[in-house]
């Protein structure tokens, strides 16, 4: 805030200049959020117009049905509790995975003095170099090897652990006084009680911002569960709606009711967490 | 120790004191280095399985089934050399035939050549449009909000919305959008300009350039709200009552300070383009005339919807080549350039 001033200091602030400059920033600013937002508002246009053709959707649609999303439920193809299930299932035990066991590793890497820790925690820093592609592959093969394709198992195994979530809680536990571990030991904890009931608690904030990170993150994953999702039944919603694409193609209405059953809980928990997601986004910038 | 400390009061010595009083303390809670490096190595042992079998272990997979045929069935291989290497790369633009350089750029044009040449020019046309345009659009944005903008706060949730959108609702909104009936065409229609956007191959991979610059902006915005702000105000200070305009303390403020931010943006926007695959498939399906075929969408559609394990292995290692050289010269490059301020 306070740097605007020498952005913008009192002495411009009367002039001419400075209210066509103004105006201009608004209308700059304005102009890009309406590209930013506008798709947003033509899906649900779409979604919810009885007849979706460009002429109706592009403001404010003559006659509004919910026609589009009984049909999502009706269609036997379509099954669209199950695929939100799926996506419920895979997103929340990935999230609960990475947090128990990034919090872990992070609390290590952080508090307890063991030999090669640097090393090891640069290890892992520097596995966030190697491109995902690479052992989709792989992983592919093994899985098939397990007999988990098509599972639950072989969409989450994957992805429960991951370099990001380490680098966040070390340095969050990294920040935090070493005297209070002291002193719970002191009064008897051993170095798990330390962590769970000490350090643990006072790592809230971070935990939550890696958590509705992680879980947004494999909300929206697509590349993984395309590969390991082959079967209608155990679709998540993004695949879901690569399926109903090919399916149904050009009944727009349709597939936009599917698009907003994937965007609106995320755009939802967005508005009523905003800082968590905005802070975990710029945390994600820091790990470079 | 503490004793020595009284000798020399020194602030540093003070510091360094209270450090050997609560190693001490931790000697006599009984726990002794061996307890620490088991305790250590217990906290972190679940990571280290996962990481082993998801990430390390299939790295040296990957290699080694690069250099086999793989048979899906069996789900094994028999060794067929560089063979598959080859195949990958045959016919390139650049080859030595007899001795000679030939250059057969028919490899970069003409996707029934080599489609693996086809789509890494794809891939190149998709990042140089991109990767700039994400970037200096973020860094434009964040410059805008940095400054004094009422409903800050809604205007930056405009811009990180696209963020949050999966790629593949991202890919079937844009697709209508953009269809020869879609919204867009509607309003371009007046002044003539309508056209198949994502239907036909010269403007097809555009199309999809448009959606990932769209998607792209609100992530870099937040990278670079966050470095802006880790910029003194002294510096911003001195610029001006040295006289320096307001491209002057851009160029000379701005700009440097935010060197780590840059770095990191560059790289992570360059190797997420280079990975682009989702939104391509899902918008056209590497058409038409495969012309939004990138090269993680080749590999997709090689391993995984024809069977060629092989061959898909020994392309993600070509890619994984290109991109891990790319990001250490850029490494280098911000190393000697660190030097420079």
């Amino acid at each position: 805030m306070a740097r605007s001033s020498y952005e913008y200091p009192g002495y411009e602030r009367a002039g001419v200049t400075y209210w066509s400059k103004t105006a201009a920033l608004y209308i700059i600013v304005t102009a890009g959020a309406l590209w930013m937002t506008l798709p947003f508002w033509w899906t649900v246009t779409t979604a919810f117009s009885a007849d979706p053709t460009s002429a109706e959707v592009s403001f404010i649609p003559a006659q509004l049905t919910i026609e589009n999303f009984i049909q999502l439920f009706d269609r036997p193809d379509i099954l669209i509790v199950r695929w939100f299930i799926n996506t419920v299932i895979f997103a929340g035990a990935v999230t609960i995975f990475n947090l128990v066991f990034d919090s872990l590793a992070g609390y290590a890497l952080a508090k307890i003095n063991f030999w090669g820790r640097e090393k090891l925690f640069l290890a892992f820093i520097s596995t966030m170099m190697i491109p995902g592609m690479v052992t989709l592959i792989p992983v592919y093969l093994i899985l098939v090897e397990l007999g988990w394709v098509n599972t639950y198992k072989g969409l989450i195994a994957p992805l429960i652990a991951g370099p990001f979530g380490i680098f966040l809680l070390r340095q969050h536990f990294k920040s935090l006084p070493t005297a209070l571990g002291d002193a719970a030991k002191i009064d008897g904890c051993n170095e798990f009680q330390t962590f769970y009931k000490i350090y643990l608690p006072l790592a809230k904030p971070a935990l939550a911002t890696l958590g509705i990170f992680t879980f947004m993150g494999a909300w929206n994953n697509f590349q993984w569960p395309i590969i390991i999702a082959q079967e209608n039944a155990m679709y998540t919603l993004p695949v879901a709606l690569f399926a109903v694409r090919n399916q149904y193609f050009a009944d727009w209405g349709l597939m936009m009711a599917a698009a907003l059953i994937i965007v609106a809980p995320v755009i939802i928990a967005f508005l009523a967490a905003q800082n968590y997601f905005i802070r975990g986004m710029s945390l994600s910038g820091m790990k470079g | 120790m503490a004793t020595e400390d009284t000798d020399a009061p020194e602030i540093e010595h003070a510091q360094s004191g209270v450090d050997d009083i609560t190693g001490g303390m931790k000697s006599q809670l009984g726990l002794t280095e061996d307890q620490n490096n088991l305790m250590g190595l217990a906290f972190i042992l679940p990571n280290i399985v996962v990481f082993s079998i998801f990430l390390l272990g299939p790295v040296l997979f990957a290699f080694y089934i690069s250099f086999q045929e793989w048979s899906i069935l069996a789900n094994s291989g028999t060794f067929v050399g560089f063979d598959n290497y080859v195949e990958v790369l045959q016919p390139a633009p650049i080859g030595i035939v007899d001795g000679n350089i030939v250059i057969n750029s028919r490899t970069l044009t003409d996707p029934t050549e080599n489609l693996w040449w086809f789509a890494l020019r794809n891939t190149f046309i998709y990042a140089v449009g991109t990767v700039p345009l994400q970037i200096f659009g973020g860094l434009a944005v964040a410059l805008m909000l940095d400054k004094r903008v009422r409903a800050k706060k809604a205007y930056r949730a405009a811009y990180f919305m696209p963020v949050m959108l999966s790629g593949a609702a991202a890919a079937v909104m844009w697709r209508w959008f953009l269809a020869a009936d879609g919204v867009i065409n509607s309003f371009l229609e007046p002044f003539g300009a309508a056209h198949n956007w994502a239907g036909d191959p010269a403007t097809a991979l555009g199309a999809v350039m448009l959606m990932a610059v769209w998607g792209g902006i609100g992530s870099n915005m937040i990278f670079f709200l966050a470095g802006l702000q880790n910029i003194p105000e002294e510096l911003y200070e001195a610029a001006r009552i040295d006289g320096a305009s307001q491209w002057g303390r851009f160029r000379n403020v701005t700009w440097p300070s935010l060197g780590n931010t840059n770095f990191f943006v560059i790289v992570m926007a360059i190797i997420g383009a280079f990975q682009v695959f989702g939104i391509a498939l899902v918008f056209s399906e590497g058409g038409p005339y495969y012309a939004t075929t990138t090269t993680v969408l080749l590999i997709y559609q090689r391993a995984f919807q024809e069977g060629a394990m092989g061959i898909g292995a020994a392309m993600s290692f070509l890619l994984f080549i290109l991109i891990f050289t790319f990001s250490y010269w850029q490494y280098k490059r911000q190393q000697s350039e660190e030097i420079d301020y």
